[in-house]
């Protein structure tokens, strides 16, 4: 019996795959969600209303979003910028870590000493270069070596993930906060040197998500318009291509990758000036937003304006799943929606390649 | 005094070692059949935690709750696997990404939390546990008595595992289409071997596995279940298959290697010394980035490297 | 008749715009090696494959000792006793010799013990004088070795028809030599060999009977003691064949070099020598055709050019600038246009649309960009310009070339690299794959910017457009150039001849 649908290769990619794609994975999380909690005794509607209510429509719901919106923007950002490339990175979340612990470096150091624009300048700057070093490494090492970056960017999550253990837990480090006995904790930053918010229709927005939206715009502008965005589109495409137009192939790879690493290095900046004001090491690697990032980097097709949305999107249901947390609402199914998200993102892609066209004589 | 850390710390390796095994043998058949498994860590909390549940529901005798509570983790843990099977293989979908949707998925605030929570598995401790054995009774012999005498019975059962592992690779008809799979799989379709076939088995195989090891972290290590309680473990697992260039035996022995420093970094740890217990931490992640180059370099990636056709989705081509 | 293993009658096989083969016919006797020979396209892929069982023909007969057979799959072609080398090999290079022969072998037991099997291949290939070491590992092995192992997995199965396509193509004479000693023992056994060539000597050298292919026909079927390679390069290119030799008004001049190589060498991806002091210019104006069957050094020779593969040793001179070996960009900027074999892989980045792909070697500079962006008005602008100057036929310049057909595809890459006002171009099987029309475009261009003064260096597989459009002709056989001559009143035959690895000398 022959199947009444079959997959038939596409030539091209319209242009409502874009819209189209991510609104199937959306879709197809929900219904699948769905099923799960009515197998475990749930109501699916009061759970996705609840999440809908505390994540974006109930009167607190919104600033505790978008603080969980800005890391996730930075490292969706991230990692989008290097898979477009074919570089996968995954050691966003490492990249967050370092950016971080220089961000912080600097911050203590010029605590309130220059104007507040200084050292938010410093701070952000610090952290790119501490993001973007880390992750060069990796680039170097897939360039030259063809050592895969999947593998090595995630052992560098685990050795950052060490460090800062290290740095204030385990050492009387410059960031551990001397005054700190019972449990240790990281030096708190200089008031003066704390990153302002500003209020957008009520609702205050904090200093890194500008940042961001900056960055995301910036990042489109490449893409479509510069000389390096030009080389990237033909990287990803055709590396042969783009050897016989005479790019310099290896060194493009290697600076989209310090890019990339950059960009989660200023997310681990606003994490530290915006929100935590310390480096808040237990914070930070609860979170586990490098890993998030990616599912927001994959939900939104790699279009890093897209990528904003949907960070504000997974925040919400990030921040739903913190505050809904209690007797009533099960631990882990933000994790598991998320998963599903990413799972059905990755199952949606399918449909950028091929057609489902149905078969007319289906009956043998 | 210091020869006593040394036998505490390496018969704590092998316990430690052996779900890192299980895990990581399992990573290796999927692996050589071509597929790149990053939904371990994933895999093993869902094993973990039906394990335990399994052990508070199941009525009977202890061997036969412990073998049925261990069955059923292995068999929702592939039911994980299978789901990366069909993205990976029939999807063609990114094998990176496929497998961490699948970690996320399952992971330590995902699927493996949320059933926890569901059927309350936290609550008390797990009923039925893995036991040591005294083997021949020689448990008490100086030196060499806790370290090859006393151990868990899943440790016998991986050493068991390992040489049926390598029987199975290197000395039989599957073993050599599993490997033709992995490193040419043109090759392999054109002679007449099922590709996806090979891939689905093996990848279910290795999920199995994977669950198996997190039934012994709930059953045998922390008897009473921690979300999370892998704790990053999973990965690990996933650089041995490099470290043990993708040999049940090599692997075997650096699950052991990894096991010791976790028992060493505990032991130290609780006698107060900070700073070693990072270092030891970190040796492993660097080891395998240190062992990634060497394995990528063109020389040695002729003579012991990965899988050719590893992470590449499968297409026949059309004529 | 009995004696006949293998019999083809009125075999047709079409694809779409061309048919491949029509009405072959061809037999193949027991114990003996029958050489297939024919320039590129003539046919001889096609019937090998039909006769392997990858394709069905539309028409014909098909007998194997004497008992019509059709084939559905390669395996059932196997599972007959017909097996094929072919000139990629399919091994697994981790694996030892003795597992590559035995794997999938329906035969091979479960357990597999590795003594046995490498005495059972260690004594195979005795009997077929191939020496091997069945312990030994694919990737150790020279490429002459590793041809044994292909063929040693073809024997392993029983074949009794073995088919090897261009085996010598990557041996050393040595190795050569060893391989027809193996099908020597083969024969004597009763086996059947079809050797697939065109080198005309090895032909003469190792095969009982020969038949030569043109243009999907049989041209006919000789015993190798009573023809001669003379004979052979006449059956292969066709004699009393008209074709009209292009009216130049401004015909090119030699003495102002545009491009000059000087003693070029290079090896090709496995580590071999594929090119072999290699010196030849192009003037002001000139086109130069590089005559030869693919596989002789000419995509390699396109690369050292063009900067795409570093050479080993010699020099690459355009206009007056000697280009630093390996620089793609340097060469792009010197005035080298090269328009590649592989348009869609190489030439083009096939995902990308009509206007970027038209930017891609000139992005860099004004005035497609300024200060580190593109300027979006004047890629399309000219992207515009060149497609109509072109007459490229696209929605428009936004689609992916991807979806645009052969010929178009082709203008696209010519528009592109003519518009950068090149001082020579390298131009490698231009036409290969269109249609008439595009196919006549594609060569009056060539033409015409010659005309205006471009050196055109032409490398092409098709001697007619060869002839008909080079004002110099120089042939490649193994890596050397073996012939420097202008084309006016240049004898065919002697091309063909050059091309199969004959010399000069013979012909007069």
């Amino acid at each position: 019996m022959k199947s009444p649908v079959r997959l038939e290769r596409r030539l091209y990619q319209p242009k409502r795959l874009n819209l189209l794609i991510p609104a199937a994975s959306l879709l197809s999380t929900l219904v699948l969600g769905a099923v799960l909690l009515l197998a475990t005794g749930k109501n699916p509607i009061d759970v996705y209303w609840r999440m809908l209510e505390r994540g974006f429509l109930s009167e607190r719901a919104l600033t505790g979003t978008l603080r969980t919106a800005t890391p996730l923007a930075f490292t969706g950002l991230c990692a989008a910028a290097a898979f477009r490339i074919g570089v996968i990175n995954i050691g966003g979340e490492g990249q967050l870590y370092m950016g971080a612990v220089g961000a912080s470096l600097v911050g203590l150091w010029l605590g309130g000493s220059v104007p507040l624009g200084v050292t938010i300048f410093a701070m952000v700057l610090v952290g790119m270069i501490f993001g973007g070093v880390y992750a060069g490494f990796v680039g170097v090492l897939r360039a030259q070596f063809n050592t895969s970056e999947i593998i090595t960017s995630l052992m560098m999550n685990y050795i950052a993930s060490i460090l800062l253990n290290y740095l204030i837990f385990n050492s009387t480090s410059y960031w551990r906060d001397p005054r700190s006995f019972g449990f240790p904790s990281g030096k708190p930053l200089d008031k003066r040197a704390h990153w302002p918010e500003f209020d957008m229709f009520g609702i205050p927005v904090s200093f890194g998500l500008f940042i961001a939206a900056l960055t995301a715009a910036m990042l489109w502008v490449v893409y479509r318009r510069s000389k390096l965005g030009f080389e990237i589109n033909v990287i990803a495409d055709s590396p042969r291509a783009s050897r016989y137009a005479g790019i310099r192939t290896k060194l493009t790879i290697i600076a989209v990758t310090v890019l990339s690493g950059a960009v989660a290095g200023a997310g681990g900046a606003s994490q530290v000036g915006d929100f935590a004001h310390y480096l808040d090491t237990k914070s930070l690697q609860l979170n586990g937003f490098g890993y998030t990032g990616i599912v927001v980097a994959a939900l939104a097709r790699l279009n890093p304006v897209g990528a904003l949305f949907v960070a504000v999107l997974l925040g919400g249901l990030t921040n739903a799943g913190f505050s809904l947390q209690g007797p009533d609402f099960p631990s882990g199914l933000v994790g598991t929606l998320q998963g599903l998200i990413l799972f059905c993102a990755v199952a949606s892609e399918i449909l950028s390649k091929y057609r489902v066209r149905y078969n007319r004589s289906a009956v043998a | 005094m210091n020869s006593n850390l040394v036998i505490i710390v390496l018969t704590q390796a092998l316990f430690y070692g052996t779900p890192i095994f299980f895990a990581a043998l399992g990573g290796v058949f999927t692996e050589r059949s071509g597929v790149l498994n990053l939904g371990v860590e994933g895999m093993m909390l869902v094993g973990g935690v039906c394990a335990a549940w399994s052990s508070q529901v199941i009525q009977g005798s202890a061997w036969f709750t412990v073998s049925a509570s261990l069955i059923v983790a292995m068999f929702t843990a592939s039911l994980v696997a299978a789901v990366h099977a069909f993205l990976c293989v029939t999807l063609r979908a990114n094998q990176t990404v496929a497998g961490l949707s699948i970690t996320i998925f399952a992971g330590g605030f995902g699927l493996s939390s949320y059933l926890a929570n569901v059927w309350n598995v936290a609550e008390n401790q797990v009923p039925r546990q893995v036991r040591k054995l005294n083997v021949l009774g020689l448990a008490d012999t100086p030196i060499i008595g806790p370290l090859l005498f006393n151990q868990n019975i899943l440790t016998y059962c991986s050493w068991v595992m390992c040489i049926v592992a390598m029987w199975y690779l290197f000395r039989t008809k599957i073993g050599l289409s599993l490997r033709a799979v992995g490193e040419s799989p043109q090759t392999a379709d054109a002679i007449g071997i099922n590709v996806v076939k090979y891939r689905y088995l093996h990848t279910m195989l290795g999920g199995a596995l994977a669950g198996l090891g997190g039934a012994f972290y709930s059953l045998a290590i922390v008897p009473t279940w921690v979300d999370g309680m892998t704790k990053g473990v999973g990965w690990i697992a996933i650089a041995l298959v490099i470290f043990g260039f993708w040999r049940p035996d090599l692997t075997l022995f650096g699950a052991y290697l990894f096991g010791a420093l976790q028992a060493l970094g505990i032991q130290l740890k609780s006698r107060g010394v900070g700073i070693s217990g990072d270092l030891l931490d970190a040796i492993p992640f660097v080891m395998t980035i240190v062992v990634l180059v060497l394995v990528s370099t063109r020389l040695a990636h002729r003579r012991i490297g990965a899988p050719a056709a590893l992470g590449t989705p499968y297409e026949r081509e059309e004529r | 008749m009995i004696d006949t293993a293998l019999h083809m009658s009125g075999v047709v096989k079409r694809f779409p715009g061309v048919v491949a083969n029509d009405g072959v016919e061809f037999d193949v006797r027991h114990g003996e090696v029958h050489a297939l020979l024919g320039e590129n396209g003539a046919g001889k892929s096609t019937l090998s494959n039909i006769i392997t069982g990858l394709y069905r023909p539309d028409d014909g007969v098909m007998k194997l000792d004497g008992v019509p057979v059709s084939f559905s799959s390669p395996r059932a072609a196997l599972d007959a006793g017909i097996g094929m080398v072919h000139q990629h090999f399919r091994l697994v290079q981790p694996f030892t010799v003795a597992e590559n022969v035995v794997l999938g072998n329906p035969e091979t037991p479960f357990v597999i013990d590795s003594r046995s099997t490498n005495k059972k291949v260690t004594e195979l290939a005795k009997r077929f004088d191939m020496a091997v070491d069945p312990s030994a590992r694919i990737w150790q092995l020279s490429v002459g070795e590793q041809q044994r192992v292909e063929i040693l997995k073809v024997l392993y199965r029983g074949a009794r028809v073995l088919i090897l396509d261009e085996p010598t193509a990557v041996l050393t004479p040595i190795e050569a030599e060893a391989l027809f000693r193996t099908l020597r023992a083969m024969t004597a056994e009763g086996r059947s060999v079809i050797f697939i060539s065109h080198k005309l000597d090895e032909v003469m050298s190792v095969s009982d009977r020969i038949t030569v292919l043109r243009g999907g026909r049989t041209v006919g079927t000789v015993d190798r003691k009573s023809t001669s390679t003379r004979e052979l390069a006449g059956m292969m290119v066709g004699r009393n064949i008209e074709f009209s030799r292009v009216v130049r008004h401004n015909p090119g001049n030699p003495q102002e070099t545009v491009l000059s190589l000087s003693g070029v060498c290079g090896i090709d991806d496995r580590g071999r020598p594929a090119l072999n002091q290699i010196s030849v210019s192009v003037g002001r104006g000139e086109i130069v055709g590089v005559a030869g069957v693919a596989g002789n050094g000419q995509r390699e020779l396109a690369e050292v050019i063009t900067g795409m593969r570093p050479a080993t040793s010699g020099s690459v001179t355009v206009g007056d600038k000697v280009l630093p070996n390996g620089n793609v960009r340097e060469a792009i900027k010197s005035g080298l246009a090269h328009i590649p074999e592989d348009r869609l892989h190489t030439g083009l980045a096939a995902g990308l649309s009509v206007e970027h792909n038209i930017a891609l070697k000139t992005y860099r500079t004004p005035p497609l960009s300024r200060f580190g962006m593109l300027r979006r008005k004047a890629i399309s602008e000219k992207a515009s310009g060149l497609v109509t100057q072109f007459d490229v036929k696209t929605p428009d310049i936004a689609t992916p070339v991807r979806l645009l057909s052969g010929g178009n595809v082709q203008k696209v890459l010519l528009s592109r690299e003519f518009s950068t006002d090149p001082l020579v171009i390298v131009a490698a099987s231009p036409t290969r794959g269109l249609d008439v029309g595009a196919t006549e475009t594609v060569r009056k261009r060539l033409i015409d910017v010659a005309e205006a003064g471009v050196g055109v260096l032409l490398i092409s597989e098709d001697l007619e457009e060869i002839m008909s459009l080079a004002d110099r002709i120089v042939v490649m056989y193994g890596g050397r150039l073996v012939a420097d001559m202008p084309a006016k009143g240049v004898n065919r035959e002697l091309i063909g001849l050059l091309m199969g690895g004959g010399t000069q000398e013979v012909v007069q």
